[in-house]
């Protein structure tokens, strides 16, 4: 069963200017889905539609099959969120956080909040002002998964922490993923952090969908092929093959993103453009995305 | 058993983790009857999402190289001699076909390649060079 799904989903902020433009997937129960894109690129819009923190302008959203805007309390009754921005009350102790979550959440786990809190040694009587960024950020990992959501949406969530609280966040997610199993959707700059928890990748850009695939399959049928210079192809020749996905101009020479393992990318280029020697190989998932978002020089 | 992964490469992880149990299972530092670790301890140490570990286990004992026992951690499969000697010129085989792909690229024929094998094989025999080194090396990592 889906736990969300996006239907041809368009919202604008101004007239005319699509910020999403018809984005259409789902997340089925147990995913952990990698949401990438630049910034601006509609990842938090997504998000916040899920959350039915926005509506969406065109197209549908459902959460646990119900429209998050029309039972908003039903929904973020089994979600968990965490953003980079979220801001807790900085005069509250974490003891105090804690029970106001304890007293919104029916289903809230008392015992799983106290081993995050002792995992993250963090005392119940600090101030939330007082804590670091990275603590604060535990914080409200925790209050975002000790009601056992159904489904965690983080946005950003390792945004702006030093590489040791990031790891940490990391590690605690892949621990709950252990403990709990959850269905996550999460967006990130940091690629490896997307590498390590994600099964399935979901690219916007400019607005629009442009990848939905699963993270191993990106990485074993999809490759950048280097195309040399002054030999024909064109980046117009090249977007007319099947599979291709993108082109940049590079100084030495094209380089055309395939859905397509190597060797019949190769394969392809030869055949349609007669370019031999096209330089295929699979990528990691940093180098997929600048080749796919970056710019043209 | 060390298994070391690198999310960034262009590899799958899971294919990263196969390759390695299979090495491990050539070169004999896993024997048939040595436990593998649970999905739930190799994904906290390794820092990666437990369905990486499960699909790579799964594969392996799709290809018998691994059993599962219900409740019991995943063991290294028994082998017959042949099988172990086919895995393990499997394993050179794979290691070397980059090396020939780069002797091809830079010109070299197939005799030029098999003297030059030969003599840097000579030379870690021989005593010479860097041999006691690669030696001792070598014995570690099957301990």
């Amino acid at each position: 069963m889906s736990i969300v799904t996006f239907n041809n989903v368009c919202r604008a902020y101004e007239a005319g200017i699509d910020v999403l433009h018809d984005v259409t997937f789902g997340i089925e129960r147990g995913e952990v889905v990698g949401l990438l894109g630049k910034n601006g690129a509609g990842k938090t819009t997504l998000i916040r539609i899920a959350m039915g923190m926005l509506a969406a302008g065109k197209g549908s959203v459902e959460v646990f099959g119900l429209d998050p805007r029309v039972s908003p309390v039903a929904v973020k009754s089994r979600i968990g969120y965490v953003s980079e921005d979220q801001i807790l009350p900085p005069f509250l102790s974490i003891a105090e956080v804690l029970d106001i979550h304890r007293g919104l959440f029916p289903t809230w786990d008392e015992e799983m909040a106290m081993g995050l809190l002792k995992r993250f040694s963090l005392g119940p009587h600090a101030k939330l002002g007082k804590l670091s960024k990275g603590q604060a950020r535990q914080v409200a990992l925790l209050c975002a998964v000790a009601h056992r959501p159904e489904l965690l949406l983080l946005d950003e969530p390792a945004g702006g922490l030093d590489p040791a609280a990031r790891r940490e966040f990391l590690e605690t997610s892949i621990h709950l993923l252990n403990e709990e199993g959850a269905t996550i959707l999460f967006s990130s700059h940091y690629m490896t952090d997307v590498e390590r928890m994600a099964e399935r990748v979901v690219m916007v850009h400019e607005g629009s969908l442009l990848i939905d695939r699963p993270l191993d399959d990106l990485r074993e049928n999809h490759c950048v092929a280097r195309i040399p210079s002054g030999n024909g192809a064109t980046t117009e020749t090249l977007r007319a093959i099947e599979g291709c996905l993108g082109v940049r101009t590079r100084s030495d020479g094209l380089h055309a993103v395939f859905a397509l393992a190597p060797a019949s990318a190769g394969a392809l280029v030869a055949e349609r453009l007669g370019v031999q020697g096209a330089d295929c190989r699979t990528v990691g998932l940093e180098e997929m995305f600048i080749e796919l978002a970056g710019g043209q020089s | 058993m060390l298994i070391v992964v690198d999310p960034h490469s262009g590899v799958p992880v899971y294919r990263q983790l196969m390759d390695q149990v299979k090495f491990h299972v050539a070169s004999g530092l896993l024997k048939p009857g040595d436990e593998l670790p649970s999905t739930r301890s190799l994904s906290a140490e390794l820092g990666v999402n437990p369905m990486t570990i499960s699909k790579a286990y799964s594969f392996l004992e799709r290809e018998g190289l691994v059993e599962r026992r219900p409740g019991r951690p995943l063991v290294v499969g028994g082998v017959s001699d042949d099988d172990a000697r086919t895995r393990r010129v499997e394993q050179l085989e794979e290691s070397l076909a980059p090396t020939i792909t780069v002797a091809r690229q830079l010109g070299f024929s197939d005799d030029e390649v098999v003297d030059t094998l030969r003599r840097m094989l000579d030379g870690t025999k021989a005593g010479e060079g860097s041999d006691d080194h690669t030696d001792s090396a070598d014995k570690e990592s099957h301990e």
